[in-house]
């Protein structure tokens, strides 16, 4: 199975249980926004962009055997934000996400993204 | 005890010019072991400019254009052999992300430079996401560490050490033979990126009313040849950083057609003047300048703000005492402000 494809159609489709279906149970996550992170809060700051996003585009991917780094242009109403994924896969799942968001531009295009 | 191997990822020539003394002066502190990394979309060049400053890439990658190719190459080169920490400057953005992915600590030299546009730039995009993945942040003038507070970086992070040009372009010279005899004609060296149609229009123009003057471009010129032509330039014309900064470094005139948002210190500095990007102002501010040593000079011998000729050595303890060897150097004084009397 393309985990990495289908965890990118998944979330940018706004697919949360495929996205979940993806998550090893014990999946680490990670990100630089202002606040804490766990699987759940990462499914619900992707529906957020993929409901708001005009479009999400990838940029760039490259894989290795073990995962993945992904480049997403976040197309937003009034401009891009860019956010670089690094997966790792594991039997099948995904067992690592980390996100790094450009903070400036996701603050100003994506208001309220990671409020509670 | 083998000493902790740092890798210095060189993407550009100008990129290798300013890792080269980083390279040395780790070597001469003796704490970590440099290794020198020749990678993107031209890495012959790279390893080139590190023959003509008397050192020899370690590793030559393939060529790779844009970051997905970039990163899957250093990831490669990471997987099997994981250096302690990574050196990058300026926008090489692939290898930080590569590094990031290793988990390897990243020391960003240039860190903080941005355009200024207030449009939309991919560069600074770029830029702001390498500054996300950074471990320590090494700005190279006051205004680059402020624009990284601003971007909510930690400012524990951030150590104003200086550029890397001022011993880049030293080293350069030292090693560059003097011709036995000096030019015939005067140099004047251009290179624009986004205000390129008016500088080649306000050449043209130039060159046709001075048949003494040669006008060289110097943005794809290869090292040594690009430094020793700025080192004996009347002027250079340019909108681009890293050329401007080794202008600046040599105490060459620089004229800044349009915004000139990347050179902002050098602008408010007197070392560089801004004109606008429109070829009959261009051709007007720099007969101005040819026709006046006295205003020549004036510009040069402002100096670079973007260093003082020991951020290389600032930049190799920073390094050292990250992977736990001595202390985190003092950032770089700050210059005295022009026209003030300093006792």
């Amino acid at each position: 199975m393309d985990v990495i494809g289908f965890w990118t159609r998944s979330w940018t489709s706004d697919d949360p249980a495929a996205v979940r279906k993806l998550l090893a149970p014990d999946v680490e996550v990670e990100w630089n926004l202002d606040a804490p992170v766990d699987d759940e809060e990462l499914l619900q700051v992707q529906h957020r962009i993929a409901g708001f996003a005009d479009k999400v585009t990838v940029a760039g991917e490259t894989l290795a055997e073990d995962g993945a780094t992904l480049v997403y242009d976040l197309v937003a109403p009034f401009g891009t934000a860019r956010m670089v994924e690094f997966l790792a896969v594991a039997d099948g799942r995904i067992t690592e996400v980390r996100q790094v968001y450009d903070v400036t531009l996701t603050d100003r295009y994506f208001p309220g993204l990671y409020d509670n | 005890m083998t000493m902790p191997e740092v890798h210095l990822a060189g993407g550009t020539c100008a990129e290798a010019l300013r890792l080269a003394p980083v390279a040395i002066a780790m070597r001469a502190q003796g704490l970590v072991t440099p290794v020198l990394i020749a990678a993107g979309p031209e890495p012959t060049a790279v390893a080139r400019t590190w023959i003509a400053c008397g050192l020899a890439a370690d590793i030559t990658l393939p060529a790779s254009a844009g970051h997905s190719a970039a990163i899957r190459r250093y990831d490669q080169l990471w997987a099997a052999r994981t250096p302690a920490a990574v050196v990058v400057r300026g926008d090489n953005l692939g290898a930080a992300l590569a590094a990031y992915w290793r988990r390897v600590p990243i020391m960003h030299m240039d860190a903080g430079r941005r355009s200024g546009s207030l449009v939309a730039d991919d560069a600074d995009a770029d830029r702001r996401l390498l500054a996300q993945v950074a471990t320590v942040h090494l700005a190279a003038a006051p205004l680059a560490a402020m624009n990284l507070l601003d971007e909510r970086v930690v400012p524990g992070d951030v150590l104003l050490t200086g550029g890397t040009a001022v011993e880049g372009t030293r080293l350069m010279a030292g090693r560059t033979k003097r011709p036995a005899k000096p030019r015939a004609n005067r140099v004047v060296v251009a290179g624009a990126g986004a205000a390129n149609e008016p500088v080649r229009a306000a050449m043209l123009a130039i060159a046709a009313q001075h048949h003494d003057l040669d006008v060289i471009g110097g943005l794809s010129m290869p090292y040594p040849e690009r430094s020793r032509l700025i080192a004996v330039a009347d002027v250079v014309v340019t909108d681009d950083v890293d050329l401007a900064e080794e202008a600046l470094a040599a105490g060459t005139a620089v004229l800044v057609p349009g915004e000139g948002g990347g050179l902002t210190e050098a602008i408010h500095a007197g070392s560089a003047r801004p004109v606008d990007a429109e070829a009959g102002e261009i051709v007007a501010a720099m007969a101005e300048l040819l026709e006046s040593r006295v205003r020549r000079d004036s510009l040069g011998l402002g100096g670079s703000p973007y260093g003082d000729g020991l951020a290389a050595v600032r930049i190799a303890q920073a390094t050292a005492a990250l992977l736990g060897h001595g202390q985190f150097p003092d950032p770089m004084p700050a210059r005295p402000e022009a026209g003030v009397a300093h006792f």
